[in-house]
């Protein structure tokens, strides 16, 4: 892939989701921040409005194109699915398009309303997300990140497993990831991010 | 050129800095908030959290009158708050240029209410810039300030959260760290007939401000931010007025129709709109909430189309405009069918409260006593969710004391009734409620959860605190003793972690005769910094009868495990995350939770 990939008036519709205090949203600028410093593009990025810190559903837009009108993306024209938490994966994928990219972190955060009896954790929700309809890839991020060193950038790891359907080189997303990350983890979340390269899905 | 991704609050910021602002004073609200915190990163910006929202007005518009450009920014109850010198300094008028920015909330991400906050603009005349995107939220309040002082009136710069709360590009015409404007100070006014609105004064004040919005009507008329950009196509005909983020919405949903985008909707550029109107076969109003556009509109003669297509509810996202048009009879493939934008029947998450949130024991003594609870606006709003679900009021900012006055005065409830309210809000509006209860001689009973940060907004300062958001140390008020002040003589400071001690001191509060208040004294599990503890707790799986106790807490590092006893599932809790407030421990009727380690 590369940069021609836009030229069509083509606009990359990528929504990453997760839980509060995931890291969903540095995910979504290191995401915005490569596209900018890839050049001659534009970038539109929306994000959950709200409480997002207390453990509640976050959801960053993230939009690339020549030319790119709205910050959010409409519903059912998701892109590349990123999802940091399986439930949350299987909330948002009817949002993608047919034959779109779904990849899912396999960590399972069953939220407090879960242990009311009301409600039933899905604990089989990467087996419903991979229903034929869209390309999912399950990326058990936090077991990668362990491996490489902290838990903290399995958020880095899940952008490497995007980053491989993305038309932007790896030096582009390695200053995207150093102007996010503190100096001190810049090795480390480098290491993170080729980890996730390779289970990226490609 | 130099190119930004820019927050539309930080680019309001920018633009403001731009301007020379030297001084911006606000109440934290989303989805304002993140202006005056940019500002405070700026060289020689002095930017405040003042105790409310008409503080925060007053200090600009004092500012503005001792002769330097000035900001205050506020979310729609806060304009309402602010409404009195929002009103009033338009009459004034000013001196340096005073930006008034406020952001509404369609949708209700977090506030209370979906207010059409465009109202403000006309109830006072004063003139409104709509910026759609983080270049046109620089640009504008770049040029509000310019407007201010050449007309000698405030100008509000109006967001919608979809504006405030979006990031794209924003180019500064020159390198990054140039191009603010110097700032001056211009002499300050000493000028009675301006600023003492005493009737012998505002009167004729009245008649000027009058004639200054015909000014700015000439201006808006013939302004370049009315902006026609011709359509294309077998759309070319159909017209579209709209401003801010219906704008991007409606270019989102029918990029090929012909767009009279606005940038100034107040005053409203009328004979701009009919000649527009002119060149289309069809007229389409776009705007989110309330038909304020439209209707003046339609009262001009100008035939069109708006809110029998767009609804009146909520944020005016691409696909509910495309749905409009889709409705309207317009023929667009893309919005011909509703597509679901996720899977509801999946588990909820909406946010909690935190692990070790000092808020979680009160609120869990209170369901205990089965009081009525009002409530107030802050992160205790979350126990009205399950499982707690403790709370039958929560309405606006100080509303907690004086609705509990008034319930008392109904003849209160059996069990007992509260107001319950945070730190930061009882210093926004709280004390005047408590002093008129104290002063009525009614028996309300108050809880101030005192976490000593202005929390749900994200950890903002207020008085209770060390440091002011410039940094300056300063002396901390001592709740307790405005309490004292205020004639209250029942005053009890405890530790919301201690489950007895807040069921002790709350029956104390409610037998007392006379008002009575109890201050809780933990600080905030998020901020200034996140709490991790130093210990956390642990549950013996083979003690653990799965009473469920544990779990009324609500509390995000409980589980359910697979184990089972009768029927009910047993818990563990993530030490990960514990942060050791032992409160699951105390509801322990069985002794099955124990500190890690043993101590």
């Amino acid at each position: 892939m590369n940069t021609t990939h836009y030229a069509d008036g083509v606009v990359d519709d990528i929504m990453v989701v997760g839980v509060g205090g995931q890291g969903v949203i540095v995910a979504a600028a290191i995401i915005a921040d490569t596209a900018l410093l890839h050049g001659d593009l534009e970038v539109k990025l929306s994000e959950t409005r709200g409480m997002s810190q207390r453990g509640g559903s976050v959801s960053s837009h993230i939009r690339i194109g020549t030319t790119v009108v709205a910050p959010s993306i409409s519903p059912g024209e998701v892109d590349y699915l990123l999802a940091f938490e399986q439930a949350e994966g299987l909330r948002l994928v009817p949002s993608v398009v047919d034959d779109g990219i779904a990849i899912v972190n396999t960590q399972k955060i069953v939220p407090p309303l879960a242990s009311q009896g009301e409600f039933q954790y899905p604990l089989d929700a990467v087996a419903r997300m991979d229903d034929g309809r869209v390309r999912v890839t399950a990326v058990d991020g936090n077991a990668i990140a362990l491996d490489v060193g902290d838990l903290k950038v399995a958020g880095v790891v899940l952008v490497g497993a995007l980053s491989t359907h993305l038309p932007f080189d790896v030096a582009t997303w390695q200053e995207a990831i150093v102007r996010n990350v503190p100096p001190k983890w810049k090795e480390l979340n480098f290491a993170a991010f080729a980890a996730g390269r390779e289970v990226g899905g490609l | 050129m130099d190119t930004h991704l820019m927050l539309g609050n930080e680019a309001v910021a920018r633009g403001a800095w731009a301007a020379g602002v030297q001084v911006a004073a606000a109440y934290p609200g989303t989805p304002s908030t993140e202006i005056v915190t940019n500002l405070a990163t700026y060289d020689g910006v002095y930017a405040e959290w003042s105790t409310n929202e008409k503080v925060a007005y007053e200090v600009a518009f004092g500012a503005a009158m001792g002769g330097v450009r000035a900001l205050t920014a506020m979310k729609s109850a806060g304009a309402s708050v602010a409404a009195d010198p929002l009103i009033s300094s338009v009459y004034t008028g000013i001196n340096g240029g005073l930006v008034v920015c406020l952001a509404g909330d369609p949708g209700m991400s977090s506030g209370m209410t979906e207010q059409d906050d465009r109202y403000f603009g006309r109830i006072s005349s004063m003139p409104m810039l709509e910026p759609a995107d983080s270049q046109e939220c620089h640009d504008y309040t770049r040029l509000a300030f310019e407007l201010s002082e050449e007309f000698d009136v405030p100008v509000m710069v109006r967001l919608s959260i979809q504006t405030a709360h979006q990031k794209s590009m924003v180019r500064f015409a020159e390198p990054d760290g140039g191009g603010r404007t110097a700032p001056v100070r211009r002499p300050p006014d000493r000028k009675t007939e301006k600023y003492c609105l005493l009737p012998r004064y505002s009167r004729p004040l009245h008649r000027s401000l009058l004639e200054r919005f015909e000014r700015l009507r000439a201006y808006s008329e013939s302004s370049e931010l009315a902006r026609v950009e011709p359509g294309t196509g077998a759309f070319a005909r159909i017209g579209v007025v709209s401003a801010g983020a219906a704008a991007i919405s409606a270019k989102e949903a029918l990029p090929e129709a012909s767009f009279l985008k606005l940038g100034m909707i107040h005053p409203l550029p009328v004979e701009a709109v009919r000649r527009f109107a002119a060149s289309v076969d069809r007229l389409f109003v776009v705007e989110e909430l309330e038909p304020f556009l439209e209707e003046q509109l339609l009262a001009a003669g100008i035939a069109c189309e708006g809110k029998e297509w767009f609804p009146k509810w909520g944020e005016l996202t691409p696909v509910r405009v495309g749905r409009g048009f889709f409705a309207a009879g317009l023929d667009l493939p893309r919005w011909a069918e509703e597509k679901a934008a996720e899977d509801l029947s999946v588990i909820p998450r909406p946010p909690v409260l935190c692990t070790g949130c000092p808020h979680r024991g009160m609120a869990t003594a209170m369901k205990k006593l089965d009081l009525d609870v009002h409530g107030d606006i802050g992160c205790y709003d979350l126990t009205t969710l399950p499982p707690v679900s403790h709370m039958h009021s929560a309405v606006e900012m100080g509303a907690s004391i004086p609705m509990e006055q008034g319930f008392t005065r109904a003849g209160g409830s059996e069990k007992g009734s509260i107001a319950v309210i945070g730190d930061s809000t009882f210093l926004h509006s709280g004390l005047t409620g408590l002093l008129n209860a104290v002063h009525q001689r009614t028996n309300v009973t108050v809880l101030i959860q005192d976490n000593s940060i202005t929390a749900m907004t994200g950890g903002q300062t207020n008085p209770g605190n060390v440091k002011t958001l410039a940094g300056v140390e300063t002396r901390p008020v001592d709740i307790a003793a405005i309490c004292r002040a205020l004639g209250v003589e029942h005053i009890e400071t405890v530790d919301p972690y201690d489950y007895e001690v807040c069921l002790a001191s709350l029956r104390a509060g409610l037998a007392f005769d006379g008002p009575a208040v109890i201050i809780t004294d933990r600080p905030c599990m998020l901020f200034p910094q996140k709490v991790t503890g130093d210990s956390h707790y642990v549950v013996d799986p083979d003690v653990c009868n799965a009473c469920q106790q544990c779990m009324k807490l609500g509390c995000p590092s409980l589980h359910h495990v697979e184990a089972t006893h009768k029927g009910r599932h047993k818990v563990e809790i993530d030490g990960e995350t514990c942060t050791g407030c032992s409160l699951c421990a105390q509801l322990c009727k069985v002794g099955a939770i124990t500190k890690a380690g043993g101590a």
